[in-house]
């Protein structure tokens, strides 16, 4: 068995809340305090206003087909993985999110599909979000 | 940036274009530094600025500028290390500019170079190691394969058009004694059509293929170029940068870029349209960014790429020359050397040794920078320079 590339938490801020919730199939969202904004990915002070007021919030895990592209020549370490699916996906929240999709034939994909989250198990205690036409 | 010629372009070098050829990025500097020495009769001592692109081969050392300068004898008043991808170049060429009518020095080196595809000690970071490189999207093809599928679904992307961009490139390339022997094949429209899908749309031949090289740009005060009686001299009469277009939107639309912003206030600045532009020499890292460069600085309307290039005459003869020496793409891409490929050929082709693609009365060029591809977003810094006699 061939092992998937996992994400290193915390490596540039604070991001365990995001991994804590992904290990529980829930999709952990930036958001702005003063504006009620959201970013992703995350970062430490808000797009919006600059300054640290920013929670983390449970995201619906729904959105839409922003784009798609069927990567054929596999960035390092997903060699085993190619033909597949990485994406755009526009979030209700207002955010985008890159990923994978899954449960799905890229024939079939069209812009603005409705989407949800589907969670990916890379390892034991490592889930990553993925999403599938919902 | 003004339209005062009292800070002008003086003189350019280049090496050829390698692919993993082995040679450092110090020793690549050291051709084009005394290509420029003895093409304009300076020493050494006459150069008191420099400023080096950052570069995929040497990037583990945060002082490569300070050791450039030791490498090369230099003592500069005026040091800059321009980290901004391919727009390293043109945004050195108006930092030098503004540096020398700040009165920081008075002949600046503009050097860019970078033997990535022999060494590469760049660790991007950031936010990829945790929302990026788990999904496998195969790095700036991968997102630039994403912006082909968003704007053909917005708009009409006619194949045959980027297939003409390709093959215009390739002859001008086939004219470059610098550019990249492995890329100096004919290429015909069938063969860009065939060409294996990398990231779909995305095909190989839509994308760069990275590679060795240096090049250089010598930047003079008018003063300078009276008191040593420098022979030629081209002028950038306008510069425009924006990076992170719309930072501040996570739903801002991927294929509005800052193009369209920094395009039409350089042609401001230079007070001229894109009609009077002689010649085009954008950034080149995929063919798709040409087309959406033409539209968004204001070549034709936003959608109207395909048809635009279909209907104009690209080639070095024709109304729109297009990067003459074969752009990044043709003749290869030297890592983050690259924003300077198309610089030097501007300045070639203004000075007119251009040889056998020579283009009829340059009198300006249009030169544009790309640095730095996020996710989620388009590319990081957009820049446009225009270069006039």
């Amino acid at each position: 068995m061939t092992h998937r590339v996992l994400p290193i938490p915390n490596s540039y801020m604070d991001t365990r809340p995001f991994w804590d919730a992904a290990n529980n199939h829930v999709l952990m969202l930036q958001r702005c305090d003063d504006t009620g904004r959201y970013q992703h990915p995350p970062r430490p002070a808000s797009l919006y206003t600059g300054s640290r007021n920013v929670s983390w919030i449970a995201s619906a895990g729904k959105g839409t087909l922003y784009s798609w592209t069927v990567t054929y020549s596999a960035w390092p370490g997903h060699e085993h993985r190619v033909p597949y699916i990485c994406a755009y996906v526009q979030l209700e929240e207002g955010a985008r999110i890159l990923c994978n999709l899954v449960n799905c034939e890229a024939e079939a994909l069209t812009m603005g599909m409705p989407m949800k989250v589907s969670w990916e198990t890379l390892a034991p205690d490592v889930c990553y979000p993925a999403f599938e036409p919902a | 940036m003004n339209a005062n010629r009292d800070v002008g372009i003086v003189a350019y070098a280049e090496t050829k274009i390698t692919l993993r050829g082995g040679r450092s990025a110090y020793d690549l500097a050291a051709d084009v530094f005394a290509s420029i020495l003895d093409s304009t009769g300076l020493e050494v001592s006459d150069i008191d600025g420099l400023a080096v692109a950052e570069t995929m081969s040497e990037t583990a050392n945060p002082f490569w500028p300070a050791y450039m300068a030791d490498m090369l004898g230099l003592s500069p008043t005026w040091l800059e290390s321009s980290g901004l991808g391919g727009v390293s170049a043109i945004g050195g060429v108006a930092r030098a500019v503004a540096a020398i009518r700040a009165g920081l020095c008075k002949t600046a080196l503009v050097l860019s170079t970078d033997a990535q595809s022999s060494k590469n000690q760049s660790e991007q970071g950031g936010q990829r190691h945790e929302f990026q490189y788990p999904t496998g999207l195969r790095g700036p093809t991968g997102v630039f394969g994403l912006l082909m599928r968003r704007y053909a679904h917005l708009y009409d992307l006619d194949p045959r058009a980027l297939a003409k961009l390709a093959v215009t490139q390739r002859n001008h390339a086939l004219l470059n004694e610098n550019a990249c022997e492995k890329l100096r094949i004919p290429l015909t429209e069938e063969a860009y059509l065939d060409s294996k899908v990398v990231s779909d749309p995305l095909r190989m031949l839509d994308s760069v293929m990275v590679c060795d090289g240096a090049n250089a740009v010598l930047v003079a005060s008018e003063e300078v170029i009276k008191e040593k009686g420098l022979a030629k001299a081209v002028y950038p009469t306008a510069y425009s940068e924006l990076t992170n277009y719309k930072a501040f939107d996570s739903s801002a639309e991927i294929t509005e870029t800052g193009f369209s912003v920094v395009g039409p206030k350089a042609l401001e600045q230079a007070n001229l349209s894109t009609d009077q532009i002689r010649m085009f020499h954008p950034y080149d890292d995929f063919l798709i960014a040409i087309l959406m460069q033409l539209e968004q600085i204001g070549f034709c309307n936003v959608g109207r790429g395909s048809d635009f290039i279909l209907n104009t005459d690209l080639s070095f003869t024709g109304d729109l020359p297009l990067n003459t020496g074969g752009g990044q793409i043709s003749a290869g891409q030297p890592g983050l050397a690259g924003g300077g490929l198309n610089l030097v050929e501007a300045v070639r082709q203004m000075f007119g040794e251009a040889g056998d693609r020579q283009v009829e009365n340059p009198a300006n060029a249009m030169v544009t920078g790309i640095g730095v591809i996020p996710i989620g977003r388009n590319w990081s810094t957009s820049a446009v320079m225009i270069l006039e006699q």
